[in-house]
């Protein structure tokens, strides 16, 4: 009897931590977003969709769903086409072609907030190296991260350079895995190399594509470190992300109810992109080998 | 070597420089007197470091890093190893399902667990104490996934030759399964280490006063007060900077192949 109860006791405590501090907030979150609170009232009453109402008639939920968009739509092809472009050459197993992957995938790994620091440094105004290059060239200083036009292009430079090497990495274990059998074969037809990449290369590492695809999306749209530390949203709300406007719609204006409302928009969004994830890569991904 | 061994070798070299040429250069300027960087003379210090640690509470902050993510990767560890063993070894009602509800945490997005957890904490007193860092990261699917996977792989005539020696379940893992699976065990526990020790947003919304922050909110806190002066002095910035991506820079070379190999197979699979 009790060695039949033996797996239970063994599962027991990650389920615990699962339900108290995964599962059982989603549902808290589901019902915050119908209730008006402040975190300090004693009363929450039950407001219906007031508080998804008053956010999808307010300017600021707009703002940023499409910034967090447009960084997105920039970023993750951005990343995807740099990726596969570099990721070509580093799929030899020699030890320099290893330590060069490890370069490129160091960022990936360190703090998001020292990065967002030191690209603030690079982008500061008057100490950066950004300007100091650009003086160089006779050009007259940029202030990058004031100015509401240029602060979202610097967050995806970083952003980029730092999700980079994860990427890289994907695509070499996804080339790797190509059949070199294909390439031969290719190369008998008198194939050319760009020939090559567009015909064997590209369809046989769409599986991989798909995959970084989905989840550089859904990675893009939970963003907020880099943004918190750089720009704070800033300038003119110009890089005012989803998680942002989340957090400070929780956390600093105290409105639970409305930055619940908005955790659970992006909760439910972000689902069914995990759910089409793996519809995508149940169905489209295999080939035989 | 051969001429296009070298080249090939060079161009590694320069290319990888170049892309990391940031990092290098923001631990270069935590080097620099404040007065050799703004003037550029180059004067050479590690003053920074010692102000750092001495005038900006980071010996306390560095701590507390090590004590959160230290108890993170342990917490972590010992559930998802008794669970991940529960899974590859034992037929029980319901695994399927407890397993799919453990794994489905990897694509929960965090931000939803935020205002509930915070209210929670907050109730039982536990914010800005090392239990509030730490609990709420416990739970970690990827881990319980990647060492059932793993405890698959060792050959169940082991268990077996134990289990006739009279072991019981737990005997079986301490001293067949766990053995088997050490440098798993490790690689995991870095990898664990590394992602809780770069944690962002749970620690700056459940810790508050300054000898309770982490490395990463004791850094932002630091540059984002000068920077809302508009003088941010550099130098002791990327002092900052450095000792918060040390454990990194020191742990990667030993850990990244491991790291590798783990993303890898989590996407192809």
């Amino acid at each position: 009897m009790i060695a039949r109860l033996t797996p239970y006791a063994m599962v027991l405590p990650i389920v615990v931590f699962i339900l108290a501090f995964t599962y059982w907030p989603i549902l808290v979150s589901f019902d915050l977003s119908f209730r008006h609170w402040d975190f300090m009232s004693s009363e929450k009453p039950f407001v219906g969709l007031l508080n998804y109402s008053e956010l999808v008639r307010s300017v600021e939920f707009w703002n940023s769903v499409t910034i967090t968009l447009i960084f997105t739509a920039i970023s993750v092809p951005l990343r995807l086409a740099l990726a596969i472009a570099i990721a070509r050459y580093l799929t030899t197993e020699s030890k320099t072609v290893r330590a060069l992957r490890g370069a490129f995938f160091l960022p990936a790994v360190t703090s998001s907030v020292a990065i967002a620091v030191i690209w603030s440094w690079i982008f500061s105004t008057d100490a950066g190296v950004a300007n100091a290059l650009l003086n160089n060239l006779g050009i007259a200083k940029v202030p990058w991260l004031q100015t509401p036009s240029l602060a979202l292009w610097v967050i995806i430079i970083v952003n980029t350079w730092k999700q980079l090497g994860y990427d890289i990495v994907i695509y070499v274990a996804g080339l790797q895995a190509i059949p070199e059998d294909l390439y031969e074969a290719a190369k008998m037809d008198g194939g050319k190399r760009w020939h090559t990449f567009r015909r064997v290369t590209f369809p046989l590492v769409m599986p991989t594509t798909y995959f970084l695809l989905i989840v550089s999306v859904i990675e893009s749209f939970q963003i907020f470190t880099i943004v918190d530390v750089m720009t704070q949203g800033g300038p003119a709300m110009s890089t005012d992300m989803m998680v942002n406007m989340l957090y400070r719609t929780g956390f600093t204006l105290f409105d639970v109810g409305k930055g619940s409302a908005l955790a659970v928009l992006l909760f439910v969004f972000l689902v069914v992109l995990t759910v089409l994830k793996s519809r995508i890569l149940g169905k489209r991904v295999h080939y035989e080998h | 070597m051969n001429t296009s061994g070298v080249l090939l070798r060079t161009t590694a070299v320069a290319v990888g420089l170049l892309f990391l040429s940031p990092l290098l250069y923001g631990i270069w300027i935590s080097l620099q007197t404040a007065n050799g960087f703004f003037s550029g003379n180059g004067e050479m210090t590690l003053q920074n470091y010692v102000d750092a640690v001495e005038k900006m509470n980071f010996l306390r902050y560095l701590f507390n890093s090590l004590i959160v993510s230290g108890g993170v990767t342990i917490l972590s560890l010992a559930t998802s190893i008794m669970a991940a063993y529960a899974f590859s070894r034992f037929e029980f009602r319901g695994r399927d399902l407890i397993f799919g509800l453990v794994v489905a945490t990897l694509m929960i997005p965090g931000h939803i667990t935020l205002i509930p957890n915070y209210l929670n904490f907050a109730k039982v007193g536990l914010l800005d104490t090392y239990a509030g860092l730490i609990l709420p990261a416990v739970a970690n699917g990827f881990a319980t996934f990647f060492l059932r996977q793993y405890f698959r792989g060792i050959p169940r005539s082991l268990d077996e030759a134990a289990w006739m020696d009279g072991a019981n379940a737990w005997k079986v893992l301490y001293r067949v399964i766990i053995p088997m699976s050490k440098p798993a065990i490790y690689a995991m526990g870095l990898f664990i280490f590394l992602g809780e020790w770069n944690s962002y947003v749970w620690p700056l919304i459940a810790t508050d006063s300054p000898d309770m922050l982490t490395l990463q909110i004791g850094l932002a806190r630091l540059y984002k007060m000068d920077a809302q002066e508009g003088l941010v002095n550099w130098p002791l910035v990327m002092a900052a900077a450095t000792l918060t991506m040390l454990p990194v820079l020191l742990g990667f070379a030993l850990v990244e192949r491991h790291l590798v190999r783990g993303i890898s197979m989590g996407a192809i699979k």
